[in-house]
């Protein structure tokens, strides 16, 4: 029968596969994330699914192995991913892991067919003979078979070499079920990001999770204050992540990660295909994700200096750049970003965002309108510092409409600037020299006014830090050029 | 009780008309859709999904049935007498007896999710009050569970159940339960998508949502497949495809009522919380509605007086206050492209410039003049992903609907910024261009533009040309630079 370990506890981040241009396996970027993370894990677990496994060859996969075992040394488990579609390729990836040293193996449910719980079983029977210690892995989001409660239990008690299961699937009906079956006897660990304080709470051994990349630190942080009754701190604690894992683990995993991670001076390049860069994990996400690291309390994007020069004049400022944003803003006669939000549908947002000189195209613009058909057209100049010209990008028909615009649209915009000034996109120093026009779409069915504001909010803030950055690249266009998806182009 | 062999027809799930100031029953319009759709129909349904059953009294489903009866020449009515719980829907099925109905339609049981037992009970105590034929319905969409075979099996066995209304759209479905129950009980289409091939698999007739806008081309189809005529059946089928698709997915009732209103038969709004337009159906697709009817000659297409943009090009940007003398001094840049026939026909004219010069001011001006009909728009690949240069679109003509303005701020958009990106990838716009220069793209698509593929080919072959003359334009020569 199945044991518990004293080592299967804590926080595992389940890393991801760095690659470099060439696509091939990042050795030193890996090395790199490893050492950043060991000081706040309790473990390691390489070629999971945020490894993006189903994409590695198994050379590589027992390299991410290798690798990881040598970082981690005597100073943490490695719980290695090795699970395959077919019984054959696990045994053989159970083995070569064994033999490069790791710990235990983490087997996710064969997947793609899904063979009958019988086959199950006795596909991780035939694992259990190899003598590595094993780890259930019950993810049917991806692996499309979510364990019932007897077959775990069956699993777990009847085998021997089984220490434990992660459980990823966030079904808390299922988890409790575990929790009063097998609690004691091996260990059960939660892998769904967003309920992991739930689970910790429940009496969850621990848990490996994508997001463990990004803030491992946090997670202790929640793990400990569960582990001594202190619930609440654990609940501010879940709480001030709890968008960022939402992003996470709602967007393509590793893809999130990895932006993450660069965004963080980490750099691990992209996903390999058909993950891809703005597919699953889409630019607005990668706006919001960043906006997350940069929050007080997880802290891990951080401030730098930037100089804007306009007119001639250097005004520096502090703010959350990234790796590659410029040191210097030059050009202030036109910059141009554009933001958008959702869902829902309805009530998305989407913004033209024009910032430039005030004796420039821009407040020229602003002046030339408001001299004519501003009030006509119903555009609204909102502020003065800096200047905001507010236009509705459709004619607005309804009170509704109307609404829904000029209070609720109207007072994300603001907002999104008031955020912008205090992070420093928008430096104080600079208020009196600029002017900006937001183009601002609400759609005829929106209702929800909290979410126009929102959506509102969000998409400024993301336009406003665009036409700063000079995002998106040329290489963004260029990439996606033949991929991209219009959601317009198509018939209903 | 033998199947009638007047189920294998063409019926409409006739909408409920309601008055726009409280929602009550409007009889009259009522009885006006009967008599616009009667003809071609061999009989009429009232109270069923499409007729918003779930928020009618059981007075009200009484009374549609009556007036029904009375407007029917004759023909079969069958009422809808569906409920979640069983003493409900079986009062509803003797009120219906009592209004001379010909058949009960009887919708699985909703809301809560009843065992299987629960529901063969609660179809056989209906089954056992009344002495009408009665119709089974499967509608998994709305009653969030599928009518399961086995219990279609048992209930075949009944006298009174003659028939089952499949309206999944899931055509295993509907061959498992011909399979099995076929020789008993008829089965009725109920899937606007589908009618065809199910037809051809064996289905006898239909209850559908658009057989009180187009009951003709059901007839149609169903004498095709009898005579064996597939192809004939395909093309009828194939030309109400998409509006089926809109009736089926995108409103139901609702859609239904918007093409009726659009048609001239004053249908009147659905109950709230449904909303006429702007919920379940977009605005998008009752501007799409609207131009599918006028496709199959429903409605009458709006007149329009239209003309490409021509004469000399550096000409043609006088709404963004730039002239030919400006062009030349300012160093501007200027390409038109034009393809596509008749209304495929695109022409996209596009003028470049520095920011910093009077293009960047026109730029700005425009962002900041919504001109109903003519709003321009940056051009992006997809949301968040913006092209560069900034390139404004504006349509050169007012668009008059959605739809007209979707061919422009979807397919036209898109055109435009790939071929910006492929400019891009080839060289031919420079990182310099990128971060001093911006472009405005006129756009010109004809009115009556229907295919978005179509129309995204010729706005990729226009733009594709245009920005070859704008990168390979000669400054100083450009009033030469006309369309031929």
């Amino acid at each position: 029968m199945g044991y518990k370990t004293s080592w299967f506890k804590g926080i595992f981040p389940a890393l991801v596969t760095p690659f470099d241009a060439n696509n091939r396996l990042d050795e030193t970027a890996y090395r790199r994330l490893i050492q950043h993370l060991l000081p706040d894990v309790n473990g390691l677990v390489p070629s999971g699914t945020t490894g993006e496994f189903s994409y590695l060859s198994a050379k590589e996969r027992i390299r991410t192995i290798e690798i990881a075992v040598e970082e981690a040394g005597d100073r943490v488990p490695v719980a290695a991913g090795t699970g395959a579609t077919s019984t054959k390729e696990a045994i053989e990836l159970t083995e070569a892991a064994k033999s490069v040293g790791a710990s235990a193996a983490l087997v996710v449910a064969p997947y793609y067919l899904k063979p009958n719980f019988n086959e199950v079983y006795d596909h991780f029977r035939a694992l259990d003979k190899i003598g590595l210690p094993l780890i259930l892995y019950n993810l049917p989001q991806c692996a499309g078979t979510h364990f019932r409660w007897w077959t775990a239990e069956g699993m777990l008690l009847d085998l021997e070499n089984v220490i434990g299961i992660k459980d990823t699937s966030g079904d808390m009906a299922f988890f409790a079920a575990l929790m009063e079956k097998v609690r004691d006897k091996v260990s059960i660990f939660v892998g769904h990001d967003e309920v992991a304080l739930a689970a910790f709470s429940m009496g969850a051994d621990g848990a490996i999770l994508a997001s463990a990349n990004l803030i491992p630190d946090v997670w202790q942080r929640i793990i400990s204050a569960v582990q001594s009754n202190d619930l609440e701190s654990a609940r501010e604690d879940q709480q001030l992540i709890q968008k960022l894992v939402r992003i996470v683990t709602r967007t393509a995993g590793p893809q999130a990660v990895k932006q993450g991670l660069t965004a963080m001076g980490l750099p691990m390049g992209d996903a390999r295909y058909p993950i891809m860069p703005g597919g699953g994990f889409k630019r607005e996400d990668f706006e919001e994700l960043r906006l997350q690291l940069e929050t007080t309390g997880v802290d891990k994007i951080h401030k730098r200096e930037i100089t804007y020069s306009i007119n001639g004049v250097d005004y520096p400022t502090l703010t959350f750049a990234l790796p590659d944003t410029p040191r210097e803003i030059a050009g202030w006669d036109l910059r141009v970003g554009e933001g958008f939000a959702g869902p829902p549908f309805e009530e998305l947002a989407h913004v033209d965002l024009l910032i430039g000189k005030v004796k420039g195209p821009v407040g020229r613009a602003i002046d030339t309108s408001m001299a004519g058909w501003g009030s006509e057209r119903g555009l609204r100049l909102m502020r003065q510092r800096p200047q905001v010209l507010l236009v509705p990008t459709v004619t607005l028909r309804t009170a509704k409409a109307k609404r829904l615009f000029y209070d609720h649209a109207a007072r994300g915009v603001e907002h999104a600037i008031d955020q912008s000034i205090q992070d420093g996109f928008l430096p104080e120093t600079i208020l009196d020299e600029i002017a900006i026009i937001a183009n601002v779409f609400v759609h005829p069915s929106a209702s929800i006014a909290m979410r126009v504001f929102g959506n509102n909010a969000k998409a400024t803030r993301h336009a406003i830090r665009k036409a700063i950055e000079n995002r998106p690249s040329v290489s963004e266009i260029v990439t996606e050029k033949d991929s991209a998806r219009h959601p317009f182009r198509y018939s209903p | 009780m033998s199947s009638p062999t007047w189920l294998e027809g063409v019926f409409p799930a006739l909408v409920t008309p309601f008055e726009r100031a409280d929602e009550s029953l409007d009889e009259s319009a009522f009885r006006h859709l009967i008599q616009f759709c009667l003809p071609a129909c061999d009989g009429l349904v009232t109270g069923g999904t499409t007729g918003e059953f779930h928020t009618l009294s059981r007075q009200e489903r009484k009374r549609l049935v009556e007036i029904a009866v009375g407007e029917a020449e004759g023909k079969p009515v069958i009422a809808g007498s569906g409920a979640s719980g069983t003493t409900e829907a079986i009062d509803i099925a003797i009120d219906a007896q009592d209004a001379g109905a010909s058949a009960l339609l009887v919708v699985t049981p909703y809301f809560l999710h009843p065992s299987d037992k629960g529901v063969y009970q609660h179809y056989s105590q209906i089954a056992a009050r009344v002495d009408l034929p009665i119709i089974l319905y499967n509608i998994p969409q709305v009653v969030d569970r599928v009518l399961p075979r086995p219990v279609v099996e048992d209930l075949a066995d009944i006298d009174n159940v003659v028939a089952i209304k499949d309206s999944s759209g899931d055509l295993t479905y509907t061959m498992e339960i011909l399979e099995f129950v076929g020789d008993r009980i008829q089965v009725l289409i109920g899937h606007d998508e589908v009618v065809l091939p199910a037809l051809a698999g064996g289905a006898a007739g239909m209850i559908l949502a658009s057989a009180q806008i187009y009951p003709e081309v059901w007839q149609a189809v169903k004498q095709f497949v009898n005579e064996g005529n597939l192809t004939a059946a395909r093309n009828a089928q194939r030309q109400v495809q998409k509006l089926s698709r809109i009736f089926c997915r995108h409103g139901g009732g609702v859609a239904v009522k918007a093409a009726l209103n659009a048609m001239g038969v004053r249908v009147g709004r659905p109950r709230a919380p449904l909303k006429a337009v702007g919920g379940a159906l977009s605005h998008e697709n009752r501007a799409e509605i609207r131009l599918e009817l006028e496709k199959i000659g429903k409605i009458e297409p709006k007149p329009s007086d239209f003309a490409y943009p021509s004469g000399d090009l550096a000409d043609r940007f006088s709404d963004l206050n730039v002239d030919a003398e400006m062009i030349e001094s300012h160093l501007m840049k200027v390409g038109s492209g034009q393809s596509g026939k008749d209304i495929n026909q695109v022409q996209i004219d596009i003028i470049a410039g520095a920011k910093s010069g009077p293009l960047g001011d026109a730029y700005a001006v425009q962002m900041t003049y919504p001109i109903h009909g003519r709003e321009a728009l940056a051009a992006i690949l997809e949301p968040a992903l913006t092209i560069r240069p900034a390139t404004l679109i504006m349509p050169s003509l007012p668009q008059r609907d959605l739809r007209q303005a979707n061919m422009i701020y979807g397919p036209v958009q898109l055109a435009i910024s790939r071929a910006i990106a492929n400019a891009l990838a080839d060289g031919e716009i420079t990182r310099d261009d990128v971060d001093n220069q911006v472009m405005i793209a006129s756009v010109t698509v004809h009115p009556k533009a229907l295919d978005r593929h179509d129309i995204y080919l010729s706005a990729l072959d226009a733009a594709t040309q245009a920005l070859q003359m704008v990168t390979s334009a000669v400054v100083g020569d450009l009033r030469t630079q006309e369309v031929a």
